[in-house]
């Protein structure tokens, strides 16, 4: 024993040594969500520094507009930007960062991903002063669509937008225009029209619809698509919302589930979509065995490299149901400056400068993604989608916006995923949900 | 034990005597240097420098954040902001929910399913390579799947058994017509158990052969004369004298199959671009889904009470596994 504890007092020491050191060294979490205020962004920025965690990987085309947009910003204001090309995983990283003194300045990314690490946590600063910074002499907030802002979806706790967007993405109903020339010059416009159109895609012999049935996300965006056309946008998340789980009693709800009931009974999805794995189904589209494909405004980029040859990118929208007005969905990727970073001006100074109408212009014929201003040119493979967006009277986001802690992944998902695979009727996804949904809100509350 | 065998002794008693373990003789050495021997002392001057840096790497890098994640579970917390203590509600809210059990199913099924089949492969293989020509080749290409990605895996299984795939393509000229869903969502879990024994038998059988090469041939000649059968051999001969390296192997397996994660994250779930069916979840994949899955608000609390479960899991099955397979091991 005598000879143990002599050799235990050293361990002892060592043991608190170590547990001093780790304390200093992580500090653990720190309280940081004190109230930001919105700084004047005016001022010179000459011999300032920032450092910038990219969503983008050097090479993509994204990164080079960027990278371009970079070089002329040093240039012009004297600050000096140290860009780190870190990928979309770039808001996982993002996280830890947050809780010791050393954050990025700036970061980037999609509001999906940005809103629950750092909007919806009070960590990022209010960028009420960039939205009024005149680029092109005109203020940011009068170049960005008045329809993605106005519902608010940039505001934080305190009332003050959190996010700029330079890019949106959207969705729409995919065909190869080069070969269904009806569909672009008359595209289903209701529901009953769309299902005629896949009626006489199958009485043609091609599968009508192809999707990648092993990606919940993009199953998802045919029931909740057909509940936002029947409720209007933001009934989505007013539904999940709902602690009593009540709202799923709503006929209107059951008849969304019905929709895409339909499409599973009545045979228009592709044979083999509920045991393929992404990108399979994508690629039998591409190649023109299936004629239409419910998938996002990247699909003329994704699918490019495989299509068959002389493919016209084309889309319309998702059929609309009842009068309400059609919203579309756009999905915002974007700047935010982290509350704790010591750079503000210059940070927020650069999310202003990519909106200039140079920059946006690259976005939408260089990189061939939707450039957030409206005035900006874009590609020929998404001007439909863009048409769409101009067009509509409001906008939706992904999943409507709903980023309750886990309730996508564990509770909608799984569910949606039964009813899109057949595996269960509307009826029965509507009870699931309902029960599910009151489980959860008894977990999370 | 070893310690003691290299201690110099002074009465002159057999290493192998017990008596030699009494400390009646370095007693009365005590009395003069009350350090011990002088090999005592230079150990103990030691011990800081030598044990010292590792100790202090293991607290900082693996101690602390254990109790990190276990501080972490007990609260409400998004990953950064602020946190709200919550006690033990994390722990009860995933024993409630149905998909913790679910998933904690299925790493049981490939702790013990899965792990009993790759050690009876593997015994059998061994058995069977031991007398195989060419063995050392043999050897090469069992273990070789081990050394690939497992993303590779992910990858391919998508070329093998999309509707469109391989197999299909080979079942078609047999009049197969209607082949069965491979990729379905029911059906992806047993086919990454599946993976999962045909990657890892060969790294076991590897680590059992070089146990079962270190018995001299003469057991074996005796066997022969004896007439025993080949179960006979494994039963006799080869399972007592490999007991301590298979059960060095059914630990590394406890360890590494709870923690199981990258396969079941790129077969389903389309080799990471979303979440993988909830069907083939894993207790790992679970508490990783519930941080970082980037689609909502991170549940850090719920992540680390569903790790800190695994970690008490690994360690009472370890605890377990090694009072189980105590035996003596034989000298030889």
């Amino acid at each position: 024993m005598g000879k143990t504890a002599r050799h235990l007092r050293p361990l002892a020491a060592l043991l608190g040594a170590a547990l001093a050191l780790s304390t200093t060294a992580c500090g653990g979490a720190t309280d940081a969500s004190t109230a930001a205020e919105a700084v004047d962004i005016s001022g010179s920025i000459s011999g300032q520094t920032i450092n910038y965690w990219s969503m983008w990987k050097d090479g993509e085309p994204q990164q080079k507009v960027i990278a371009a947009a970079i070089a002329d910003f040093e240039k012009e204001t004297g600050a000096t930007v140290s860009v780190q090309w870190q990928g979309r995983s770039n808001t996982e990283k993002l996280v830890p960062a947050l809780n010791t003194n050393n954050v990025p300045d700036l970061v980037d990314g999609t509001f999906a991903k940005l809103a629950p690490v750092i909007g919806e946590t009070g960590q990022a600063s209010p960028l009420t002063s960039v939205y009024s910074y005149e680029v092109d002499g005109k203020a940011v907030s009068s170049v960005i669509p008045e329809k993605f802002t106005s519902n608010g979806v940039f505001k934080g706790e305190d009332g003050q937008p959190w996010m700029v967007p330079y890019s949106v993405s959207s969705d729409g109903i995919w065909f190869d225009a080069a070969k269904h020339p009806e569909l672009k010059a008359n595209p289903p416009a209701t529901w009953d029209e769309f299902i005629e159109v896949l009626d006489t895609l199958k009485a043609g012999g091609s599968a009508p619809i192809a999707a990648d049935g092993d990606i919940a996300g993009y199953n998802s965006t045919w029931f909740v698509t057909a509940l936002l056309r029947l409720k209007g946008a933001g009934s989505f998340k007013a539904l999940v919302e709902d602690k009593s789980g009540e709202g799923w009693d709503d006929p209107a709800v059951l008849e969304a589930a019905r929709k895409v009931e339909t499409l599973v009974k009545g045979g228009y999805l592709n044979s083999g979509y509920n045991a393929s794995k992404f990108p399979a189904q994508q690629q039998l589209w591409a190649n023109g065995d299936a004629a239409l494909i419910l998938n996002g405004s990247w699909t003329p980029t994704e699918t490019g490299s495989y299509a068959a040859p002389g493919f016209e990118y084309s889309s319309f929208q998702f059929p609309a149901m009842g009068d309400k007005p059609a919203s579309a969905r756009v999905d915002f990727i974007g700047f935010a400056v982290p509350a704790k970073s010591k750079s503000q001006v210059p940070a927020q100074r650069l999310a202003a400068f990519m909106l200039s109408s140079k920059y946006q212009n690259a976005l939408g014929t260089e990189a061939k993604v939707l450039p957030v201003r409206p005035d900006a040119p874009v590609a020929p493979a998404v001007e439909s989608v863009k048409a769409a967006i101009d067009a509509a009277p409001a906008t939706h986001l992904q999943n409507d916006g709903v980023t309750f802690p886990g309730f996508m992944e564990k509770v909608f998902f799984p569910k949606d995923d039964e009813l899109f695979l057949g595996k269960t009727s509307a009826d029965e996804f509507i009870g699931k949900m309902k029960t599910a949904q009151i489980q959860y809100w008894k977990d999370n509350s | 034990m070893t310690l003691h065998l290299t201690e110099p002794r002074t009465d002159g008693a057999p290493v192998t005597s017990p008596e030699s373990r009494k400390p009646v003789p370095r007693k009365s050495r005590r009395g003069s240097r009350p350090g011990g021997s002088s090999i005592d002392v230079q150990r103990k001057k030691l011990l800081i420098p030598f044990v010292g840096p590792a100790f202090v790497l293991y607290t900082v890098l693996f101690i602390v954040p254990a109790l990190g994640a276990v501080w972490i579970s007990l609260h409400k917390w998004a990953g950064s902001g602020p946190m709200k203590f919550v006690g033990l509600d994390n722990y009860g809210r995933i024993f409630r929910d149905q998909l913790f059990l679910s998933s904690f199913g299925n790493t049981l099924l490939l702790l013990f399913v899965v792990g009993t089949a790759i050690f009876v492969l593997a015994f059998a293989l061994t058995l069977v390579l031991r007398d195989m020509a060419g063995k050392k080749i043999a050897r090469n290409v069992i273990f070789f799947p081990h050394l690939i990605n497992a993303l590779v895996f992910g990858v391919l299984a998508g070329f093998i058994f999309n509707p469109g795939g391989m197999v299909n393509s080979l079942l078609a000229p047999l009049g197969v017509t209607d082949p069965p869903k491979w990729l379905a969502q029911d059906n992806i879990f047993p086919l990454i158990m599946v993976t999962l024994v045909c990657t890892t038998t060969g790294y076991f059988t590897t680590i059992l052969m070089a146990g079962v090469d270190r018995i001299p041939p003469y057991y074996y000649e005796d066997c022969a004369l004896a007439g025993a059968s080949a179960f006979q051999r494994l039963r006799y001969v080869i399972l007592p004298l490999t007991w301590d390296v298979f059960g060095t192997c059914a630990v590394l397996w406890t360890i590494s199959s709870v923690k199981i994660f990258e396969i079941v994250w790129v077969f389903g779930g389309s080799s990471g671009a979303g979440v993988p069916p909830t069907q083939s979840w894993t207790a790992a994949v679970y508490t990783y889904v519930n941080a970082f899955s980037g689609q909502s608000t991170p549940a850090y609390g719920a992540a680390t009470a569903s790790a800190v479960l695994s970690l008490a899991l690994i360690s009472v099955l370890v605890v377990l596994l090694r009072r189980a397979m105590r035996r003596d091991a034989v000298e030889f």
